[in-house]
């Protein structure tokens, strides 16, 4: 036991003064979590504001157009800005990048609202959209669902209106400037409650912390390379110290650090990205919180183990670093950790299945989005455990090999 | 005593055995040198002793008993101080001597006392508290030594312990070193820088290619009943070798078998008289870079 503490002591001292390997370790993770939460902050918020900017130019005039307008300044994702009064205004507008979406408001649309195109034998002019080339062709459909939704409404209003006047109902007054709730709320369907779909900060938190925890390769094998270069090994087995201790000595220190990780992140998602305007993050309680950190435990056996598999391979710390690194940024692109699994094509999410990091993520998202126990993560938990003996069991022969 | 008998080892993808049949018996108490140019198998066959490489052949016992059951008995019995600086550069002296105590299994009081001694041992009292990182080369390798003398081991292994380290800390270290067998450690010091050898060691053995060349005490090995003798201006007269029995060597050397001191003052006076400066005489003894080069005829240093 003396020898496991003074193994465990060595490894915190050497990470605690290796200030490259802690900056890896939780700098590094907490940047992506903050940057990566408020980037993709409206991907992962229905009705959330989108940042393009569009104009209205109201050629009509009429009570009416002001009234569309009031309905898409209330219920449109899109933020509206001063387009000016005429078509030319409009396309200047979009030609200097200053607006992306420009909806014209024919003259007589006031007029005509409720008479169908030639239904009086003259024709009805179309509102038109003038658009930025560029745009995502899913924001100019979104766009014009919103105008087709807010000209439904502002029709519907005014039939209400003069179906009223025609049998003489009374009629609220205010009725027409009333704002019109959002009908649709999405919900996802969980096991025990409905909630609404994960946030960014959900996604995110646990996505870049499983990241976070395989980069504890960089600071196994560069201790474990010192160690190997300059002799020390060969003095521990002098010493009599047995392969199997000596990686046993590495494993608890990092599987520590990988729980202080946990810890950092957590906090991180749910008091600093509040503070930055992001939603804070939501963490199961009672058993599934349990659940969450056996996950986290699993994950951190993988990641030690991988390290310590890549620390016993490789030969120099620039071949740990660049196998290490890229190995994980390879399992993080593929994991869904860069790119959420549901938005890869089919073929990439097969593919992620052979992600360590996608095992990890997949739990995660098990316990925190669907309200899952043992049984949603156990084929996460078995294949992390079995990747982790796998990689020890080859650490520990390569290791037995290279010390004879 | 260690009693190395017909060690032979080949390093996978070599042709030539490190270790080629190798005997040897080193006795306790003493300094025994293995001296040997580089790649005759020294650290091969330290590893061998020290329990790090398993030999393909052959057997080393300790005090007639197999070096695994001496270590299983006691893992302090038998120390290795590696040639590289064989500790951990981000910790401190005291650290490192601190974590080595606990890989011994040395406990609280017993830790903290043998930690103190080793630190005066090797004169490291003032930078304890420093990184290894920031030592000097010579600092280094005191480092190196006390973290071998940590568990008192009956037997110390040091490879090349001087290397790279300025003639003050090798003087320091050759003292420290030949100071050990007087409190109880018998040492293995291999180098292949023969004054070094010449000065700590009384027992030792020379290397080559595995094998062992030449084993026995110092004095019997430099002892030399041939007497060598150079001189300036050119040839001898062949008269005068023949008369003294002089065998014509390199640069103007001149060997002469079981010289008594009635031929030698005769070949001194006839050397006299014939006008022939004598440049160098050597009688009765040799140094080892001699010993070696008769031996294979090439350079301790090749």
């Amino acid at each position: 036991m003396r020898q496991l503490i003074a193994l465990w002591r060595k490894e915190t001292l050497a990470l605690w003064r290796d200030h490259h390997g802690l900056a890896a370790l939780f700098l590094m993770p907490v940047i992506f979590i903050l940057v990566m939460t408020m980037a993709l902050h409206d991907a992962f918020m229905p009705g959330a504001s989108i940042d393009v900017d569009y104009g209205i130019v109201d050629l009509d005039g009429s009570v009416h157009a002001q009234r569309l307008a009031a309905q898409l300044d209330g219920n449109s994702s899109f933020r509206r800005q001063s387009a000016g009064n005429d078509l030319a205004a409009g396309r200047e507008a979009i030609r200097d990048g200053r607006l992306a979406l420009v909806l014209v408001v024919p003259a007589g649309f006031g007029e005509r609202l409720l008479l169908p195109s030639g239904s009086d034998g003259k024709p009805t002019a179309a509102l038109t959209v003038m658009l930025d080339p560029a745009l995502n062709p899913a924001l100019r459909l979104a766009f014009q669902s919103q105008i087709a939704a807010a000209l439904g409404r502002l029709r519907a209003d005014e039939l209400t209106q003069r179906a009223a006047a025609q049998f003489g109902l009374s009629f609220a007054p205010g009725l027409q400037a009333r704002d019109w709730p959002e009908e649709i709320v999405s919900v996802a369907v969980q096991n025990t409650r409905d909630v609404r779909p994960p946030s960014s900060v959900q996604q995110n938190v646990p996505a870049w912390l499983v990241f976070a925890m395989f980069f504890v390769v960089i600071p196994v094998a560069s201790i474990f390379i010192v160690e190997r270069q300059g002799g020390t090994l060969q003095r521990l087995r002098s010493m009599g110290l047995s392969p199997t201790y000596l990686l046993a000595g590495k494993l608890l220190p990092f599987f520590v650090v990988n729980q202080l990780q946990a810890l950092v992140m957590v906090l991180v998602g749910m008091k600093v990205v509040p503070l930055l305007g992001g939603e804070a993050l939501i963490m199961p309680a009672g058993r599934g919180l349990f659940w969450w950190w056996v996950v986290a435990a699993a994950v951190s056996l993988g990641a030690v183990a991988w390290a310590l598999l890549v620390a016993s391979l490789a030969r120099t710390i620039q071949q740990a670093t660049i196998v290490g690194g890229i190995g994980n940024i390879l399992m993080g692109a593929l994991g869904g950790v860069m790119v959420p699994r549901f938005m890869m094509p089919a073929t990439m999410q097969q593919l992620a299945e052979w992600s360590p990091m996608a095992w990890g993520l997949e739990s995660f998202h098990q316990i925190m989005l669907r309200q899952g126990g043992l049984s949603e993560v156990l084929p996460g938990l078995a294949k992390l455990l079995t990747f982790a003996l796998l990689a020890l069991a080859l650490a520990v022969w390569f290791n037995h090999r290279k010390m004879q | 005593m260690l009693s190395v008998d017909a060690l032979s080892h080949t390093y996978p993808g070599s042709s030539a055995p490190a270790l080629n049949e190798l005997s040897l018996s080193i006795p306790d108490g003493e300094v025994y040198g293995l001296l040997g140019p580089n790649g005759a198998g020294k650290t091969t066959l330290i590893s061998a002793i020290a329990g790090v490489l398993s030999p393909e052949r052959g057997e080393i016992r300790l005090d007639g008993q197999p070096l695994a059951e001496v270590r299983r008995r006691d893992r302090r019995a038998i120390a290795l101080v590696p040639q590289d600086h064989a500790f951990y550069p981000m910790l401190t002296v005291r650290e490192n001597l601190r974590f080595f105590a606990g890989i011994l299994d040395l406990d609280g009081a017993a830790q903290a006392a043998r930690i103190d001694e080793c630190l005066a041992f090797a004169c490291l009292v003032q930078v304890a508290d420093q990184r290894a990182e920031h030592l000097s080369g010579g600092l280094r390798r005191r480092l190196n030594l006390a973290i071998g003398l940590l568990g008192r081991p009956r037997l110390l292994l040091l490879d090349e312990p001087t290397v790279g380290v300025d003639p003050q800390s090798r003087h320091f270290l050759l003292e420290s070193i030949a100071a050990l067998p007087a409190a109880g450690t018998s040492v293995v010091y291999t180098s292949h820088y023969m004054e070094e050898v010449q000065t700590i060691c009384r027992q030792l053995a020379i290397l080559d290619q595995g094998r062992v060349l030449l084993a026995g005490s110092l004095d019997s090995l430099l002892r030399n009943q041939e007497t060598v003798l150079e001189v300036a201006g050119g040839a001898l007269p062949p008269l005068l070798c023949e008369r003294h029995g002089l065998q014509p060597g390199e640069d103007n050397s001149y060997r002469l078998s079981q010289a008594g001191t009635a031929s030698l003052a005769a070949l001194l006076a006839d050397l006299a008289a014939a006008g022939i400066a004598l440049e160098r005489l050597q009688h009765g003894q040799r140094n080892l870079e001699q010993v070696f080069i008769s031996l294979t005829r090439r350079s301790l240093r090749d």
